[in-house]
């Protein structure tokens, strides 16, 4: 056994007790950058290392490249183990939240500039708690990192947040907890309802009954409906995407939504397949809906943030979309489209939001209707919010685009009246474009602070954002990269209910 | 020299008799104090070796005590969250001059040793003694504060309600003893089970309920609580909360979980039993305690009604166990159940002790037990506020705090029986909950001071008393599997197993 996977865990969680000891030592405020992005970075390596394990593995359906077992509680009738594993489910995922974290502890040098120590050391147990929660086997442990990242979330943008950080911040606690509550709930029925007494995930697949599918299916999917979000469990997230600080924003919307994503696909359809076959239908509809709505509130919004927080739930609706229609049609593109579109949109939406930070550390302010001309007065910094943008649209040659056709795809196989969702990139690349139009070409409105002229972003800074957009634009040429361990997951995922039609 | 239980008793009883001449002598100050911590330390650590030597030595108190490992869990509790009160009073309870110190640490004394007889106790009658022994110095002890109006209020409300649920208790005992011609518990639950036809042994149990219920301050017998609490010194108030409701609840298990093997209160059956009763209260009492909490301006009273509302979860362990009496299949949802709650009453002592004492030294230091003194605590008192913070996100049990396993436990042995609306409801509770400790933690961390924002002075000895809580919260929750069985070798056999 190796434990290559417990050091993805430990590193992070190393490097945050590390970062919080230098606050109380001197010059805490100076290093501490430098320690969380060391940190950071090791944790990179690890999880590239993994990545590359779990893509050179041979793929075998529902097994997984690497895995680890510590028991942790073990007493007669009650057991839990501190299990974990990868797959091209998870491996993606793991990847991805390491490129984040390391990105937005770059970007935090610039836009953060207060009790710097225990900001770092914050940051660096979310992504530890993140990467306990994508590489869980056992869904207590899962449910343990689950919420292990709340809380240092909290703080993140409760004391590092805009003006309104406070309510922002409880009202992001409140929701998550109750969400997450309710599908710990879902996780407690299986206990005593299956004969094996576990909280294992591989041993709980397949042998759980149909019947007692129905409701735990219910409870985890208004845990991951409160994290997406999806409409209507979505209240607490604009706020929090508007307070948090940005480059927190890049975890908060880059890689919590994927916990969601993750739970639905590994929990929601592996464990549940006959319940989750028999009400996709229902699914679809709210994924569907969410689509729409998150993409015309998103139309309607006048500050950035706002505007791609609300860009972000109708992205998520697109991973639902594709999770459910494998279950329905049998065919793994759906999944296979949802495991990419949430490895592109947790970069897309980090370089968004770390630009948002920067627009309004530039100009004072991140409402669209006040800025303007940043095209003449941070040249920069409207190109990189025009590449952003487009990699958020969907736009060719960013992999975003190839994730929305597969989920496409995998819906019209499911449903061919699910084509309608071809509109919500339309709708997309429309407000995307309306808002590059205010805030880049159009001139800044007059006698406003944003007339002033502004430093453009720094070389260092503008890096950052563009090593966001750079694994989007290399993904477009090598999708395989996530898609071929991505197929035998979505296969195995497929199978549970159409076994042997496709494989 | 097996006789452990003993030496407790006459450590705790020396130093409730022998501290009190200290007054006389014009020692007020801290010494009473600390010769009551040597007490407490003695017979702690005389139970401690009762329970690792395994010894069921009761002598000399025949069959009114047993020596077993549910009396062990109690009386280690009881005494460990006594040791912490009274440690704590060194700092928060005044000990000039004119202060009746000897006195005060008497009254714990003979609490503590309420509380550890309660623990062991197996005949009602000696039940009932230790109850009293335990009642009537802490009546005393909310109203230490002689000058303070609030605090005599809430003493005589406390008084008055206590003495009557005492007579109830009483009256409960009066009705098995006629039933069945014994006070020895184990006898006259024995012989109420074969007296369903009679509606008085579903009385007896009903009384019992309702006596114990006041101390476990469950809904709708827990109206002194929020005025006690908040009257008594804080200390006072932890021993309320870690405490005395601790004993409270050994009773109920040694009594009203026994006897429901009458599992139905009345002779037709139907819903009027034990298990549907006791789910009735419990989710009255999560519900009702997390709402009121909700509200609370004051800092104790919304410990308070938290802590009301903790008891309800407890009970869903005494749900399932009551059901699986009646109902063998669920013995072993029955036992993770008892664990759960168990584990939990364990957990609630750590955590509110915590908490308490942290509000204690926080009303000491700022003169006020308001929230608003709270905001931005965080940077005016670390320590303080930091095991605060720890044990409100344990009490809204998140992992990996210790009241996330417990509540894990309950939950789960609730689920798959017909009383899996009480784990939603628990759910949901827990949910609730983050409304206020959340709210606290924001106050805390998030809001800026009021006024002042200097850097108060926290006594060094009590840091440590709050590390050590912490600690216990933060390695019960990364370790728990030694707690866990600890708890449950200590949960009675179901009749019949």
């Amino acid at each position: 056994m190796s434990y290559v996977l417990s050091l993805l865990i430990l590193v992070p969680l190393l490097g945050s007790g590390v970062t919080f000891a230098l606050s109380s030592l001197g010059g805490g405020r100076r290093t501490a950058p430098n320690v969380a992005a060391a940190f950071a970075l090791a944790t990179l390596l690890v999880a590239g290392y993994v990545f590359w394990s779990v893509y050179s593995h041979t793929p075998t359906l529902g097994a997984y490249a690497l895995t680890e077992d510590h028991p942790w509680i073990t007493l007669p009738g009650f057991g839990v183990d501190i299990a974990l594993g990868l797959d091209g489910l998870s491996a993606p995922l793991v990847l991805v939240s390491s490129i984040v974290g390391v990105l937005s502890i770059l970007s935090s040098r610039t836009l953060i500039d207060k009790r710097e120590p225990a900001y770092y050391s914050l940051l660096l147990l979310a992504l530890a708690s993140v990467m306990g929660a994508f590489t869980s086997l056992n869904l207590i442990v899962f449910y343990l990192f689950w919420e292990l990242t709340l809380i240092p979330m909290f703080f993140l943008i409760g004391v590092w947040g805009g003006d309104r950080r406070k309510y922002a911040a409880l009202k992001f606690i409140i929701f998550t907890f109750a969400g997450s509550a309710v599908m710990l709930l879902g996780f407690l029925a299986l206990y005593f309802g299956v004969s094996t007494s576990t909280f294992d995930i591989p041993s709980l697949a397949g042998r759980i009954p149909a019947g007692l599918q129905y409701l735990p299916l219910l409870a985890v999917f208004v845990g991951c409906a409160v994290e997406l979000p999806v409409f209507p469990f979505h209240g607490w997230q604009p706020d929090a995407y508007e307070q948090a600080p940005a480059p927190v924003n890049a975890l908060l919307s880059g890689i919590l939504p994927k916990f969601a994503g993750y739970a639905v696909i590994r929990i929601a359809l592996g464990l549940f397949p006959q319940a989750a076959y028999q009400y996709a239908w229902a699914f679809i509809i709210v994924a569907i809906f969410s689509m729409f709505y998150g993409a015309v509130v998103a139309l309607l919004q006048s500050d950035l943030k706002r505007m791609f927080a609300y860009t972000s739930i109708s992205h998520m609706g697109f991973v639902l979309l594709g999770a459910f229609a494998t279950v329905l049609s049998g065919n793994p593109l759906g999944i296979e489209g949802a495991i990419l579109l949430m490895f592109t949109h947790a970069l897309a939406t980090g370089s968004l939001f770390t630009l948002s930070g920067f627009v309004e550390k530039q100009s004072g302010t991140r409402k669209i209707p006040l800025l303007g001309g940043m095209g003449q007065r941070v040249p920069l910094t409207a190109a990189l919010l025009a590449v952003a943008s487009s990699a958020a649209m969907g736009i060719p040659p960013f992999a975003s685009f190839l994730a929305e056709l597969l989920v496409i795809s995998g819906g019209i196989s499911a449903y061919a009246s699910t084509a309608i969702t071809v509109l919500v990139p339309v709708i997309t690349g429309g407000y995307f474009l309306w808002m590059l139009k205010r805030v880049v070409i159009d001139p800044a409105p007059p006698a406003t602070d944003t007339a002033r002229p502004a430093e453009d972003l720094s070389s260092a800074d503008a890096t950052v954002v563009a090593l966001y957009l750079v694994p989007l634009v290399v993904l477009t040429a090598f999708s395989f990269l996530i898609l071929s361990p991505a197929a035998p997951v979505a296969q195995w995922t497929a199978n549970l209910i159409h076994g042997g039609l496709h494989a | 020299m097996a006789d452990y239980i003993i030496f407790a008793v006459v450590a705790l009883s020396a130093a409730a008799l022998g501290v009190p001449f200290l007054q006389y002598r014009g020692r007020r100050g801290n010494l009473p104090g600390y010769l009551l911590l040597v007490a407490l330390i003695a017979a702690l650590a005389s139970v401690i070796l009762n329970a690792a030597t395994g010894s069921t030595s009761s002598a000399p108190f025949g069959t009114l005590l047993a020596s077993d490992s549910l009396g062990n869990l109690f009386a280690i509790l009881t005494l460990f969250v006594t040791l912490f009160v009274a440690a704590a009073s060194l700092t928060l309870v005044p000990s000039g001059r004119s202060s009746n110190t000897p006195f005060y640490y008497s009254l714990l004394s003979f609490a503590a040793l309420g509380m550890l007889l309660i623990s062991y106790s197996v005949d009602l009658l000696m039940l009932f003694v230790a109850w009293e022994l335990m009642s009537i110095p802490t009546y005393a002890l909310a109203g230490f504060q002689k000058s303070k109006e609030e605090s005599n209020e809430a003493a005589v409300k406390y008084a008055v309600l206590g003495a009557l649920s005492s007579a109830i208790i009483l009256y409960a005992i009066s009705l098995t003893y006629g039933l069945t011609g014994t006070t020895n518990i184990g006898a006259a639950a024995a012989s109420l089970g074969s007296q369903l036809t009679d509606p008085v042994a579903g009385l007896a149990v009903l009384l019992f309920i309702v006596g114990f219920g006041f101390k476990m301050s469950i809904v709708p017998f827990h109206m002194w609580a929020p005025d006690a609490y908040e009257g008594a010194p804080t200390p006072i108030a932890a021993l309320f909360a870690a405490g005395t409701k601790k004993a409270g609840f050994v009773a109920a298990i040694r009594v009203v979980l026994a006897i429901s093997t009458v599992y139905s209160l009345t002779p037709q059956g139907g819903l009027f039993t034990i298990p549907n009763v006791l789910a009735v209260l419990a989710l009255a009492t999560m519900t009702l305690g997390n709402l009121a909490a909700l509200t609370q301006k004051s800092m104790t009273r919304l410990l308070a009604y938290s802590s009301i509302a903790q008891a309800g979860y407890i009970l869903i362990g005494f749900v399932v166990y009551s059901y699986a009496q009646g109902n063998p299949p669920f013995a072993q949802q029955a036992e993770i159940g008892m664990t759960g709650a168990l584990f939990h009453i364990i957990n609630h002592s750590v955590m509110k002790g915590a908490a308490f004492l942290g509000a204690g030294l926080v009303i000491l230091k700022l003169g006020s037990g308001s929230v608003e003194a709270f905001n931005g605590l965080g940077r005016r008192m670390p320590v303080t506020a930091f095991a605060m913070a720890i044990s409100f996100l344990a009490l809204a049990g998140v992992p990996p705090l210790s009241g996330f396993w417990s509540k894990l436990l309950l939950f789960t042995s609730v689920l798959n029986t017909p009383f899996a609306w009480l784990a939603v409801g628990g759910v949901l509770n827990s949910a609730l909950s983050m409304g206020y400790y959340g709210w606290a933690i924001k106050r805390m961390y998030l809001d800026e001071p009021d006024g002042e924002t200097t850097r108060i002075e926290e006594p060094t000895s009590f840091a440590v008393l709050l590390g050590v809580l912490v600690a216990l919260i933060i390695a019960f929750g990364l370790f728990p599997g030694p707690v866990i069985s600890f708890a449950r070798d200590a949960v009675p056999a179901l009749a019949g197993h």
